[in-house]
């Protein structure tokens, strides 16, 4: 039990990273990732809806969608947790931190939109997880999402030293990097294989 | 099969209820005192978050302009109609603001142009400058394709006599076109309000050079310099402005009468 929980969420974060492995969540990774406090903000807001949109539709699926036959429902749902629990994210930050806040600006609405999180809670259906499986798949996942933001941004602020060629300033780099790191994240690969 | 759609319906209107309630209960407890100016100027705002203020969102910019007092000239997609209805919330005088816009730093139209070759490729600036800098002499100069026009979103700028010329009632200094010129002739200033004056050229070669390739061609001869007291000034044989001390020019005509090529313009 102990050891497939573990697995689970070694294998979200690491091995099957949402965002260099199954490139889910591109958006706030090259928007929200220029520094480190920015990127372990939005890291910690998108786990934190990451674990609780398992942990709700979980709960719906199995409670309502699967109890009256309605599986068909299951995207219309999911967005609507995912939105809600958006909101009250943004409700929280905004009260107690108005510095975080203003520095994920428009990132923040959008992880509402994050693929990453209608992606976890349709793999999670997928892979019929039981319930605390969910809720550990999750929290892996949105680690997995804090790492890579965090990476990228350490890179990225050793980057503002470097002479880098006009042409591939900004976003181009930034590609460049992520690709590098999905890469070298391929590394990890023979350590689960699922 | 109606059961289906029954049980389908009031479940989602049952979900939609509950993270509503949800929603309301917790808007009320974590509610954030706001300044209820910052609401008004939403309002007056466009509403679209297009970015082009500089703030990621309509909201942070309304918030900037009450805590940290910026401009309110910024709003680009609402344009006057919107910084009007600013001024009226905030009680500033609209007339205090100082309207942008766009100007063509080069003088020399179809007629005096010399050219050293033909050029027959594609018509834009673009291609003629990357082709050994198109047909005319001039290395800065303007190459009249109007590649500026095309980019112009507000179709405000026309080509007269192969040079562009900027309606200053339909720019709004998007900065479009400055992007557009790939010989940097166009820049985005304050319009002053005495009138703006500006010089009309970007020829940064030796006096003696410029005169070959252009008549009205800044030669660097620095009688702007004298006669506004460093207000003008030259460097890299090209006369230039500070911009933020045009006001203290008391004859705008007298400089301009006085430029040898007539490169300086209003």
């Amino acid at each position: 039990m102990l050891v497939n929980l573990t697995l689970i969420f070694i294998a979200a974060a690491i091995t099957h990273n949402f965002v260099l492995t199954y490139f889910l969540g591109i958006c706030p990774f090259i928007g929200v990732s220029k520094k480190i406090e920015q990127a372990a903000g939005m890291g910690a807001a998108t786990t934190f809806v990451m674990t609780l949109a398992a942990t709700v539709t979980w709960v719906i699926y199995h409670f309502i969608l699967v109890r009256f036959n309605l599986p068909f429902l299951e995207y219309a749902s999911f967005i609507i947790v995912i939105a809600s629990l958006v909101q009250i994210v943004e409700m929280f930050i905004r009260k107690t931190s108005p510095v975080l806040y203003r520095a994920l600006g428009i990132y923040l609405p959008l992880i509402t939109t994050n693929c990453a999180i209608l992606g976890l809670t349709l793999f999670m259906v997928l892979r019929d997880y039981k319930f605390l499986e969910s809720v550990i798949f999750g929290l892996g996942a949105g680690s997995g999402f804090t790492l890579a933001l965090i990476i990228m941004a350490g890179i990225r602020e050793e980057l503002e030293c470097c002479d880098v060629p006009r042409p591939l300033q900004g976003a181009g780099i930034t590609l460049i990097i992520a690709g590098i790191l999905a890469l070298s994240f391929m590394g990890f690969g023979g350590l689960i294989s699922r | 099969m109606s059961n289906a759609v029954l049980i389908s319906i009031i479940s989602m209107a049952g979900l939609g209820l509950f993270f509503a309630t949800l929603l309301a209960v917790i808007n009320q407890k974590l509610k954030v005192e706001e300044d209820p100016l910052i609401e008004r100027i939403m309002e007056a705002l466009p509403g679209v978050n297009c970015g082009a203020c500089g703030f990621a969102s309509c909201h942070q910019y309304a918030e900037a302009i009450v805590n940290d007092k910026v401009t309110i000239m910024s709003c680009r997609a609402g344009g006057e109609s919107v910084s009007g209805r600013l001024s009226e919330i905030l009680g500033v005088k609209a007339g205090e603001a100082i309207k942008e816009l766009a100007f063509v730093h080069c003088g020399a139209d179809e007629s005096k142009r010399k050219k050293k070759a033909s050029y027959t490729g594609i018509k834009s600036c673009v291609a003629a400058h990357n082709i050994l800098g198109g047909e005319i002499l001039c290395e800065y100069g303007c190459l009249g394709y109007g590649d500026c026009v095309t980019a112009c979103p507000f179709a405000a700028i026309k080509m007269v006599n192969g040079l562009p010329r900027i309606d200053r009632e339909k720019c709004t200094a998007c900065g479009r076109c400055v992007i557009a010129c790939p010989r940097n002739l166009i820049s985005v200033k304050r319009m002053e309000q005495g009138g703006s004056i500006y010089v009309a050229c970007k020829n940064q070669s030796k006096g003696a050079e410029t005169r070959k390739v252009c008549p009205v061609g800044c030669i660097a001869c620095g009688i702007c310099q004298k006669l506004t007291n460093g207000v003008f000034y030259v460097e890299n044989n090209l006369a230039r402005t500070h911009n933020e001390r045009l006001s203290e020019i008391p004859d705008k005509e007298e400089i301009m009468r006085k430029c040898p090529v007539k490169c300086i313009t209003k």
